[in-house]
């Protein structure tokens, strides 16, 4: 009977011409957006630079071993280049009297020339760190830069050498989407049954109360899972632990069908789904945006119940994390989601 | 076949609905709850039909008390809501092969109850293009499609023209027929005149009269004649007069005006269901 209705539900589903092409596009632009986006990180913070006076020792370094940096015979062709290529985020012109000056203890003025664009915090990591090796410079021998060891210590984890690309980053927010879109879907076929008097007439069939609920639940869960589902398998996220992997999608599903209940139970009519969903979808997605931008992680997203969702994606995906690393966040989802979808089975009732 | 003793009940806010009322329909009986808008009817029904539960009182439908009923209650009842409440992006045959894949019971085959009311043509249409007429036949024939032993119909004939009223009245009396009995809420006394073996006045949550409508009309209806009747060959107005039903073969003044005078119409003056209602409850049924 659950399952009579399960197919019933998904049939009128994809009958609204609105859910239907939103669930097909959706899916579609999704995994466009994630085949786009980069799936290599380029760490490298290109500078310029252009030499008055190539023989002096110091500046011999320079010369002689490559690194991330390109060396121009004039001032003037480096700042094209830092202006126009954006290959570069500063440009140094370095003049041929430098030592000599800094060895008489003289001021030494030094133009640093930045990219359009180039944030501030950046500009006084550069600022701090030529201070540094000016100051280290011993003007005796004009060679001894460093005089001090530092031992790096990187608290979490160390993604040097193999830093998160805009698609590994992308990925757990695209699948949230998915599912947050999809309490739209539920809340209203679910406002609708009620509103319509058809679930009135279910349950004055044969059909139980319990029934009904348990066949809006699954079906929710049909649509959120099934489209995360092929998302996953297409993104080729599956592969890194499929059973965590699963379990945690099918929780975050768990979590948007309780939403979906919750939603569809405050709501009075079709206007007001959306109204509330709209209210609801907002802060849900911001977790994902965290971890695609992660200067904007702040405490109280913990607060969302969506963060556990997305950020055992991050962790499962991104950093191979396992069930005990996990546990304490899916616990929370299904406790969430147990919770949203008992006080929404609860108001509809009310409403019968 | 059902039976209600002292039934009260009152909704969760505090308005008491229905106030101990009790009636009891036979098997094959046809059985009419009439009554105003919030006199109780409706709260009854969802009683009835176990949708309201926390009632006062006992009932006991089709040999068991309603409390004691599991599931397969409503294997053995059909229910047809006032407002009709289908899936709109269904199509008729759809939301009737939807009801019958829920019963274990045998069933009929949707293309026929469709028939019955005049939708087979319509068959294959989404109810979003269904007029409120349409849907209310389909509303009525889905509570058939089980064929219950018990059918409680709220108004199903509320918004259907003559013709189609007509139809669902000959289906009733066809059910009946075939041995069901029906529990007919309505507020239409033409319609519970028409088809009703017994009706019950409900005013304020309390049942103030139960018999048939005939015995209802012969109770409350005046026993006299009144004939309306026109002078041959004159151009004067038409007039009327009034004569006891009783010993109205020995009247000379009434078969004087049968013999001389052109007869427009004689009627008794029973009273309608209405006029006894109103006689009754001192209320109106709008």
């Amino acid at each position: 009977m659950i399952g009579t209705l399960v197919a019933n539900d998904i049939k009128l589903f994809f009958r609204h011409r609105f859910f239907a092409i939103v669930t097909a596009i959706g899916v579609v632009f999704y995994l466009v957006i994630y085949f786009l986006l980069p799936n290599q990180v380029d760490e490298s913070l290109g500078m310029a630079f252009f030499i008055e006076d190539r023989e002096i020792p110091l500046y011999q370094s320079l010369v002689d071993e490559p690194g991330d940096y390109t060396i121009f015979d004039s001032e003037a062709e480096m700042l094209t280049a830092l202006e126009e290529t954006g290959d570069f985020f500063v440009g140094l012109s370095l003049p041929a009297d430098l030592t000599a000056a800094a060895a008489r203890g003289e001021t030494v003025e030094l133009n640093a020339y930045y990219a359009p664009g180039v944030p501030a915090e950046a500009k006084q990591i550069f600022h701090d760190v030529l201070v540094l090796v000016a100051n280290t410079v011993n003007p005796e021998t004009l060679a001894d830069l460093a005089r001090f060891n530092d031992t790096p210590v990187v608290l979490g984890n160390d993604m040097t050498g193999a830093p998160l690309s805009m698609r590994d980053r992308i990925a757990p927010l695209l699948l949230m989407m998915i599912v947050v879109i999809e309490v739209f879907g539920l809340a209203t076929l679910l406002n609708r049954d009620v509103d319509n008097g058809t679930a009135r007439a279910l349950v004055t069939g044969p059909l139980r109360l319990h029934q009904f609920f348990v066949g809006k639940a699954l079906m929710g869960m049909v649509l959120a899972f099934g489209q995360v589902l092929i998302l996953s398998a297409v993104m080729g996220v599956l592969g890194t632990a499929p059973l965590l992997l699963l379990a945690t999608l099918l929780l975050g599903s768990f979590l948007m069908v309780g939403l979906g209940f919750f939603i569809a139970a405050i709501s009075k009519d079709n206007a007001s789904v959306m109204g509330w969903t709209i209210v609801f979808i907002i802060p849900m997605v911001f977790p994902g945006f965290s971890i695609l931008l992660p200067g904007l992680a702040t405490g109280w997203m913990e607060l969302i119940p969506s963060y556990y969702f997305v950020d055992s994606l991050h962790r499962i995906i991104n950093f191979g994390a396992g069930w005990a690393d996990v546990a304490g966040n899916l616990t929370l989802l299904l406790l969430v989601g147990a919770g949203s979808m008992a006080v929404g089975t609860a108001a509809i009732m009310r409403k019968f | 076949m059902l039976s209600v003793e002292n039934l009260s009940y009152t909704y969760p806010g505090g308005t008491e609905a229905v106030r101990g009322i009790d009636f009891s329909i036979e098997e094959g009986e046809i059985f009419g709850f009439l009554g105003p808008s919030g006199a109780g009817k409706s709260t009854t029904q969802k009683v009835l039909i176990r949708l309201l539960r926390g009632f006062r009182g006992s009932i006991t439908v089709l040999g068991k008390p309603l409390d004691e009923w599991d599931d397969s209650y409503y294997e053995q009842v059909g229910v047809a809501f006032e407002l009709p409440n289908h899936y709109q992006k269904l199509t008729a045959r759809e939301n009737l092969s939807l009801f019958r894949t829920l019963y274990s019971r045998e069933t009929r085959d949707p293309a026929e109850l469709l028939e019955m009311v005049g939708l087979e043509d319509d068959a294959d249409t989404r109810i979003s293009q269904f007029s409120k007429g349409m849907q209310m036949r389909l509303n009525f024939v889905r509570a058939l499609i089980h064929m219950p032993d018990l059918l409680f119909l709220d108004e199903p004939t509320t918004g259907l023209d003559p013709v189609n009223g007509q139809k669902i009245k000959d289906i009733l009396r066809q059910q009946k027929a075939e041995g069901r009995t029906i529990f007919l809420t309505t507020h239409d006394m033409t319609v519970a005149d028409q088809i009703c073996d017994r009706v019950a006045f409900i005013v304020d949550g309390e049942i103030t009269l139960i018999d048939s409508p005939r015995n209802l009309r012969l109770q409350h209806g005046r026993r006299r004649v009144r004939v309306e009747y026109h002078h041959d060959g004159t151009s004067a107005p038409t007039q009327q007069a009034e004569f006891p039903l009783d010993g109205l073969g020995d009247s000379d003044e009434f078969l004087k005006i049968l013999r001389s005078n052109r007869i427009e119409t004689i009627h008794t003056q029973e009273a309608t269901l209405e006029d006894i209602f109103i006689q009754t409850t001192g209320r109106s049924l709008t």
